[in-house]
């Protein structure tokens, strides 16, 4: 692929809602003062089933766990007016793509401040769709009467509704896509953008994905007992980001602030468990790592950190894990980002991406999120040497035999 | 580099396969009759285009069955339909240049509607464990690969109305791309209730008849099915001995409204663009299309947006259009990819289908329709038109294979203008037939 610049970021997720600066203030923060204390001062649900909770009422599940986006309003970013009928999915992508417009300098409070409305595209990633739409009118439906369910909620049921909303507010008018791919969602859609830039039909495209929290959600993922095991790593988490995607020469030539480049993707899907559905394939992410770096025409010993989708399911994270120890000459050390965000799903490689961007940008890698110190060190092994990250891997492992990798530069890095 | 549809499977409310279903479609034979699959006593309609005649297990095993919701095993079964007719061996499409590239609405709806009501009638503790893995639009291309063995992308575009398009430019883009040799692509959808009652409750659903831009129309009906293609490169085709192609995909276009999530913006600039990029992106001009499949949805803004981009695309030239929504219902996720189908057999045949029940022309959708009989005529060219909730606007441009030069990378590439360019469509013909035989 020709390398893409990222030349903005916008989160909501576990830190809180922000640009890139917020973000990397707030994962700095977290290196300084350990993940416990950190996530605990902004994620007050954590740990404690009495605090009040904006996602759903969870007084009926004690002792669960959730990352979600702290006390979320998107009011503040967004103005109070035209989101009573958004879902949060819709609410949380569109924070997120608000600030990463404004990051970007595409757009200011004032207007547009680079390119127009037929310009800019939208590539986003979701996992479930709105769940919280489809159970809300479904309970309406069957407890009530069909004919009850509110028409101007209906549309947030359709899965790409949330990603048309986002161009709809920001009145963005070339292509919108939306793509689901489970976790490897968010690194597929940079795929799919990288195409729409290369063949000019978009000048620069917000990439990313969301997730929302739901009970439906939350329930899903209690009753698969995979919940339990987050517990000790990454619970269940939501949240959304969007980067701005520009070919690198026009990112330059307009002045762009460069957070960094995209320089290598790869995605691969192998049917090696015959018996069972939900699997994570080894073979298939050391496939989709090979193809990244081959793309990125880089070798693997040039990798300084892998930025895994590692969120405490042992099967998944061994095989990981174990894909990662298969790729020949990669012995990076290996950070877990879900330890902060949580399993976002389809947001997941968006927010690894953010965390990606923190790391090759100065800014210290916590210690309690480092995974595998380098090849054949213990967990927790040890701390990373500021500003010694300049090129990252981010994998993601799928549920289903899916997998997906990228490779990152640093922002004075083309390749 | 040319991208071409080397097979096609469908599963529809007019006929399983391709030639049962374009042989129906020829006819004006409806598939809208009342629903069987739930109750809508109490909804004030009772009309959909179901595929009655899909028995899972004329298709898949008993194992797969089980392991998929309907939606998926719709899917399946027109991926094996599609595969047969394009002679794809298993030598051909396993390992990692083969994708799956599938669009839909709402993936398994049928699976997450029973988690739903357990949960809802029973409590959380009612919520079936086995179940839950079921569910996720993600699954669609997952349980195609699953089962052929392919290794490359999985991608699911859930892209509403408009995702059989998307999964069909997408799938022409990984070809030209060179990221895969073949891409098993198109849509499926399930009629499922929740999504009845919405459109209902939208006041966009007619009673009886879907009746596209008709005076009198009254809106959609929805419909079910599926809509599954084999694409692959020109060089692959050749390599592997392929039968005749069906048909090429040139150019596509999409753009987003940015307007309103469930209505076209009533200038349909966005639709015009989208039109207008993929004839350009095809290196052929407005007058090499002879056909176009409308989306043709049979609601009052809809319809009317169409026929403003019919006008501003063509201008006096009255360009044959119908809307096979007129006998399949509205499927959704699987209407583009349906459609498209239908489009390959126009190719094919030089039938254009009809849109049945156009009774009164609309003034205000000043088209050339094909009205209630199918029509035979020029067949080189065909755009398929979609949109979809989201503002979202989706065209392909099918050809018949080998008449045009094949489109190089740089024109791939770099091809944003949406200007409307004739000259280079009377070069861009190609002088002689070659390729896969």
């Amino acid at each position: 692929m020709n390398p893409l610049a990222i030349t903005g970021l916008g989160a909501a997720c576990s830190l809180g809602v922000g640009s890139h600066a917020f973000v990397f203030d707030r994962l700095r923060h977290v290196a300084e003062q350990g993940l416990e204390r950190a996530t605990a001062s902004t994620t007050r649900a954590t740990g404690d089933h009495t605090a009040p909770r904006t996602s759903f009422d969870a007084s009926r599940y004690p002792g669960a766990r959730i990352r979600e986006v702290p006390e979320f309003d998107p009011a503040q970013t967004l103005g109070d007016k035209g989101l009573r009928t958004l879902d949060r999915l819709t609410k949380l992508l569109l924070v997120a793509a608000r600030n990463c417009l404004h990051d970007a300098n595409i757009k200011s409070p004032e207007g547009w401040q680079s390119f127009g409305p037929d310009d800019v595209g939208v590539v986003c990633s979701n996992a479930y769709g709105s769940l919280e739409a489809i159970t809300e009118l479904d309970r309406v439906a069957q407890l009530e009467d069909a004919r009850y369910i509110n028409p101007a909620k209906f549309p947030n049921t359709v899965s790409n509704s949330a990603s048309g909303y986002v161009s709809i507010w920001e009145d963005l008018r070339a292509l919108n896509m939306s793509v689901s791919d489970g976790t490897c969602g968010s690194l597929d859609a940079v795929s799919c953008a990288d195409i729409a830039l290369a063949t000019d039909r978009a000048s620069a495209v917000l990439c990313g994905g969301g997730e929302a929290m739901s009970e439906a959600l939350f329930i899903a993922f209690e009753k698969l007992g995979v919940f339990r095991a987050f517990d000790a790593v990454a619970p269940l988490g939501e949240g959304a980001a969007f980067m701005a995607l520009e070919d690198a020469a026009s990112a330059k030539a307009r002045g762009a602030t460069m957070l960094g480049h995209i320089v290598g993707y790869g995605t691969a899907f192998a049917s090696e468990d015959a018996n069972h559905m939900f699997f994570g394939s080894e073979r298939a992410l050391e496939r989709a790592i090979t193809l990244a770096l081959t793309d990125a025409n880089m070798h693997a010993a040039e990798i300084d950190l892998v930025v895994s989708s590692l969120s405490g399911m042992p099967t998944f994270d061994d095989r990981e894990l174990a894909a990662v120890e298969r790729v020949q000459g990669l012995r990076a050390p290996i950070v877990a980002p879900k330890r902060i965000f949580g399993e976002t799903l389809g947001a997941g490689g968006a927010l690894a991406m953010a965390a990606t961007l923190a790391w090759l940008n100065g800014v210290p890698v916590a210690a309690d999120l480092v995974a595998r110190a380098s090849s054949g060190a213990p967990e927790n092994g040890g701390s990373i040497a500021r500003g010694s990250i300049r090129r990252v891997l981010v994998t993601t492992l799928g549920f289903y035999g899916n997998a997906s990798a990228l490779v990152v530069a640093a922002p004075d890095l083309a390749r | 580099m040319r991208v071409l549809i080397t097979g096609i499977g469908v599963v529809s409310s007019v006929g399983l396969g391709k030639d049962a279903f374009f042989a129906a479609l020829t006819e004006g034979k409806s598939g809208i009759s009342p629903v069987e699959s739930f109750d809508t006593e109490k909804l004030g309609r009772q009309y959909a285009g179901e595929a009655k005649g899909f028995r899972p297990l004329d298709h898949l095993s008993v194992s797969e069955t089980r392991r998929m919701g309907r939606c998926s095993q719709m899917a399946l079964a027109a991926a094996r339909m599609a595969m047969a007719d394009a002679k794809l061996g298993p030598a051909h499409y396993r390992g990692p240049r083969t994708s799956v590239v599938l669009g839909t609405t709402m993936g398994e709806a049928d699976v997450l509607e029973v988690l739903d009501h357990q949960w809802i009638h029973r409590g959380t503790s009612g919520v079936r464990r086995a179940l839950i893995p079921k569910y996720g639009a993600t699954l669609l291309p997952i349980h195609i690969a699953r089962a052929i063995g392919s290794e490359g992308a999985v991608l699911t575009l859930p892209a509403a109305c408009a995702a059989g398009n998307y999964a069909i430019s997408v799938a022409s883009d990984l070809i030209r791309a060179g990221k895969a040799d073949v891409v098993i692509t198109g849509a499926a959808e399930i009629l499922q209730e929740l999504q009845y009652c919405g459109f209902v409750r939208l006041a966009a659903m007619a009673t009886e008849r879907c009746q596209p831009f008709d005076l009198n129309r009254q809106g959609l009906i929805l419909g079910e099915g599926a809509g599954i293609m084999i694409v692959e490169s020109e060089a692959h085709a050749v390599r592997r001995g392929a039968p005749p192609p069906l048909a090429e995909v040139r150019g596509y276009g999409m753009t987003c409204d940015a307007y309103h999530i469930t209505r076209p913006h009533p200038d349909a600039a966005g639709s015009i663009r989208a039109m207008r990029q993929a004839i350009d992106r095809s290196l052929i001009g407005p007058d090499d299309i002879h056909f176009v499949n409308a989306h043709g949805t049979g609601t009052r803004h809809n319809d009317a947006a169409e026929a403003k981009v019919m006008k501003e695309v063509f201008g006096d030239r009255r360009v044959p259009i119908s809307s096979m929504k007129s006998m399949l219902g509205h499927c959704m996720g699987a209407a583009s990819a349906l459609e498209a189908i239908g489009c390959v057999m126009t190719l094919q045949t030089g039938v254009y289908p009809p849109t049945i029940g156009y009774e009164t022309p609309d003034p205000e959708c000043d088209v050339d329709v094909v009205a209630n009989h199918a029509r035979s005529g020029p067949h080189d060219v065909v755009l398929n038109n979609s949109l979809a909730f989201g503002g979202y606007n989706s065209v392909t441009c099918l050809a018949k294979p080998f008449l045009f030069e094949p489109i190089d990378p740089a024109a791939w590439r770099n091809c944003r203008g949406a200007t409307p360019n004739a000259a280079t469509a009377s070069q861009s013909k190609a002088t002689t037939e070659s390729g896969a035989s």
